[in-house]
C-alpha cells in the first residue's frame, strides 16, 4: 500500500515536471532569421517569385540540427466535393485552410522527426486545414484533408518538395521557396523551425506581403470597384481591336 | 516571356494565347460561328479558370466577329435586316433562357440537361449538314441547298412577309424571329454564342445563301457577345482584359485569313467542313461524358 502510494506520488511528480516543460516544448526559443525581401509586387510581368530566407542555427555548426521551412499563404474557406461511384456527391467544408503552402526540410529532419511534431510545429499542410468544430472528430477527416492537399497541389498552390535549404558557413541556412504565379495577394508567413533528434529547438516566423501593383492592380481594382466602367471598357476594347483589324483588312 | 493576368491570376505565354486566338478566329471567319464552343475548352485546358474563360471568350469572339463581318460586309454578304430580326429574337430568348437555366438549376438537373441537349443538337445538326453537303458535292453542284424545299413549304403560308434583298428572300418575319429566340434560349442555357446552331438554321430553314449566312451570323454575334461581355464584366468581374486583348490580336488576324480562305471554297465544302467541326465537338462531349474518367474529388473556394 505504501509502495503504491509512493509510486503514485512519483508519477504525479513526473507528470507535473512534464507539464511544467510543456510550454517550453510548444514555444521553443526564437532563432535569428530574415527574408531577403518582405514585399513582393504582382505586376503584369509577374510569373511567380523566389522567396529567400536566411536563418541561423541555434547550435552553430552542429550537424545533428536540421531545418524545415514553410511558406504559408492567407487562409480561405474551402469545400471539397467527392463524386461517389453511384454518381452522388458528398461535400466537406473547411472553415479555413492556407491558400498556399510550400514546405521543404533538410534530410535529417525528414528522417528523424515524427509527423505529430511537424503538426505541432505548424508544418503539416493537411493539419493546417481546419474543419467545422462539429467535424473535428469525423472519422474520414484525414481522407478529406488529403484530398484537399492533392487538389491544391494540382493547382500548383501547395508544394511539398520544391523548397530548397542550403547550409552555409557557421550553421547559417538559406532557404529558397517558390511562390507560384497564381498565389493570391495577401499576408503570408514564412516559418522556419530547427529540429534536433526529432525535437524542436528553435523557430521563427517572418511576414511576407504579396501586393498587386501597376496595371495589374489598376485593372483588378477597376473590375471589383467600378464594374460598370470595366464592362464598358471591355466592350470598347472589343470594338477598337475589331475595328482596327477591319480597317487594316480593307486597306 | 510570361504575362500575369490580373483577373485570372495566372501567368501565361502571350504567344500561345495569341496562337489559340488565331486558330479559333480562323474558324470563325471561315464558318461564321463565334468559336466560343472551341475557345472556352482550349483556355480551360491551358489553365485559365473556367469562369474567366467563359466570360473572356465572349469579348474575343466580339472583336473577331467585327473583323470577320467587315470582310463579308465589303463583299455585300451581310443581311442587316435579317440579322437585326434574329438579334431581337435572340435577346428575348436569352432573357427567357436565363430563367429556364435558373429553373433547371433549382431542380438540380442543369448539368445533365445541358450535356444531353448539347450532344443531341450537335449530333443532329452536324449529321444532317454533313449528309446534305456530301450529297450536294457528289451531285456536282456544290452550291446552296434548293430554295423551295419541303422543309420550307410551311413558311410560305405564314403572315407578315417582308423582303430581304441581300439574301434574295421574301419570307415572313416570324421564322427569323423564332430562330433567333430559340438560339438565344439555347445560348443562355448552354452558355455558348449559338452560332453553330444559327448558321445551319439560316441555310436550311430560312434558305439564306451560305455566303450571306456567314456574314449575317457574324453580324448578330457581334451584338450578342457585346451584351454578354458587358453583363459578365459588370456583374461578375470575370472578364480578363489582358487575356482578351491577347486573344483578340490573334483572333482578328485569324478571322481575316478565315474569311479569305472561305472565298476559295464551294458553299457545300464550307458546310461540310462546318459539319465536321460540329460533329467533332459532339464526339468530344460524348468522350468527356461517357468515356473519360472523372476525378473523384474537386475543390470549391467559398466566398
Amino acid at each position: 500500500m505504501r509502495l503504491s502510494a509512493l509510486l503514485c506520488a512519483a508519477a504525479l511528480l513526473l507528470s507535473g515536471a512534464a507539464m511544467a516543460q510543456a510550454p517550453d516544448k510548444s514555444m521553443p526559443p526564437q532563432i535569428a532569421a530574415g527574408l531577403a525581401e518582405t514585399t513582393v509586387e504582382v505586376k503584369v510581368n509577374y510569373s511567380g517569385a523566389r522567396i529567400v530566407l536566411f536563418a541561423a542555427s541555434p547550435d552553430g555548426e552542429d550537424d545533428t540540427v536540421g531545418f524545415a521551412v514553410a511558406l504559408i499563404g492567407p487562409s480561405a474557406p474551402y469545400k471539397v466535393i467527392h463524386r461517389t461511384p453511384s454518381g452522388s456527391e458528398e461535400r466537406f467544408s473547411f472553415v479555413s485552410a492556407p491558400s498556399v503552402f510550400a514546405i521543404g526540410a533538410e534530410p535529417q529532419v525528414a528522417e528523424s522527426t515524427p509527423p505529430e511534431v511537424m503538426i505541432e510545429a505548424g508544418l503539416n499542410a493537411a493539419a493546417a486545414a481546419m474543419p467545422n468544430p462539429s467535424d473535428l472528430m469525423a472519422p474520414d477527416l484525414e481522407t478529406w484533408r488529403a484530398a484537399l492537399v492533392d487538389l491544391k497541389m494540382e493547382e500548383g498552390l501547395y508544394s511539398l518538395d520544391e523548397t530548397t535549404i542550403e547550409r552555409l558557413e557557421g550553421g547559417l541556412r538559406r532557404a529558397r521557396i517558390i511562390l507560384p504565379p497564381n498565389a493570391p495577394p495577401g499576408d503570408y508567413k514564412v516559418r522556419a523551425v530547427a529540429f534536433r533528434n526529432g525535437q524542436r529547438i528553435g523557430e521563427t516566423e517572418q511576414k511576407l506581403t504579396l501586393v498587386r501593383g501597376g496595371m495589374d492592380a489598376t485593372l483588378f481594382d477597376l473590375s471589383k470597384q467600378h464594374g460598370f466602367i470595366y464592362g464598358l471598357l471591355a466592350v470598347l476594347l472589343g470594338f477598337i481591336v475589331g475595328g482596327i483589324a477591319a480597317w487594316v483588312g480593307r486597306r | 516571356m510570361l504575362i500575369h493576368l490580373p483577373i485570372a491570376q495566372i501567368a501565361v505565354d502571350p504567344l500561345i494565347i495569341a496562337a489559340i486566338g488565331t486558330g479559333v478566329g480562323f474558324l470563325s471567319g471561315l464558318f461564321g460561328v463565334g468559336g466560343g464552343f472551341l475557345l472556352t475548352p482550349l483556355l480551360i485546358f491551358y489553365g485559365v479558370p473556367p469562369a474567366v474563360a467563359v466570360s473572356t471568350q465572349a469579348n474575343q469572339v466580339m472583336a473577331t466577329s467585327i473583323s470577320g463581318a467587315s470582310s463579308h460586309w465589303a463583299d455585300g454578304a451581310v443581311d442587316v435586316r435579317l440579322g437585326s430580326l434574329m438579334l431581337a429574337g435572340g435577346l428575348a430568348g436569352s432573357l427567357i433562357g436565363v430563367g429556364v437555366f435558373s429553373l433547371l438549376r433549382y431542380f438540380g438537373v442543369v448539368d445533365a440537361t445541358i450535356s444531353v441537349l448539347y450532344i443531341v443538337f450537335l449530333g443532329v445538326i452536324g449529321g444532317l449538314m454533313a449528309w446534305e453537303s456530301v450529297g450536294a458535292l457528289r451531285g456536282g453542284g456544290g452550291g446552296d441547298p434548293g430554295r423551295r424545299t419541303r422543309m420550307r413549304a410551311w413558311m410560305r403560308g405564314l403572315p407578315l412577309k417582308r423582303r430581304f434583298p441581300r439574301s434574295g428572300l421574301y419570307i415572313s418575319i416570324i421564322p427569323p424571329l423564332g430562330i433567333g429566340f430559340f438560339v438565344g434560349l439555347l445560348a443562355a442555357v448552354l452558355g455558348v454564342g449559338g452560332g453553330f446552331i444559327l448558321a445551319p438554321a439560316m441555310v436550311y430553314i430560312l434558305g439564306v445563301p451560305t455566303r450571306v449566312m456567314v456574314g449575317t451570323s457574324l453580324f448578330q454575334i457581334i451584338f450578342l457577345t457585346a451584351f454578354v461581355t458587358f453583363l459578365q464584366a459588370t456583374f461578375n468581374g470575370t472578364v480578363d482584359l489582358v487575356l482578351a486583348l491577347l486573344l483578340m490580336v490573334g483572333g482578328v488576324i485569324g478571322a481575316r485569313a478565315g474569311a479569305a480562305a472561305g472565298r476559295k471554297l464551294k458553299a457545300a465544302q464550307l458546310r461540310l467542313l462546318l459539319a465536321l467541326v460540329v460533329l467533332a465537338m459532339a464526339g468530344r462531349l460524348v468522350y468527356e461524358l461517357y468515356v473519360e474518367p472523372k476525378p473523384p474529388y474537386r475543390l470549391e473556394e467559398q466566398t
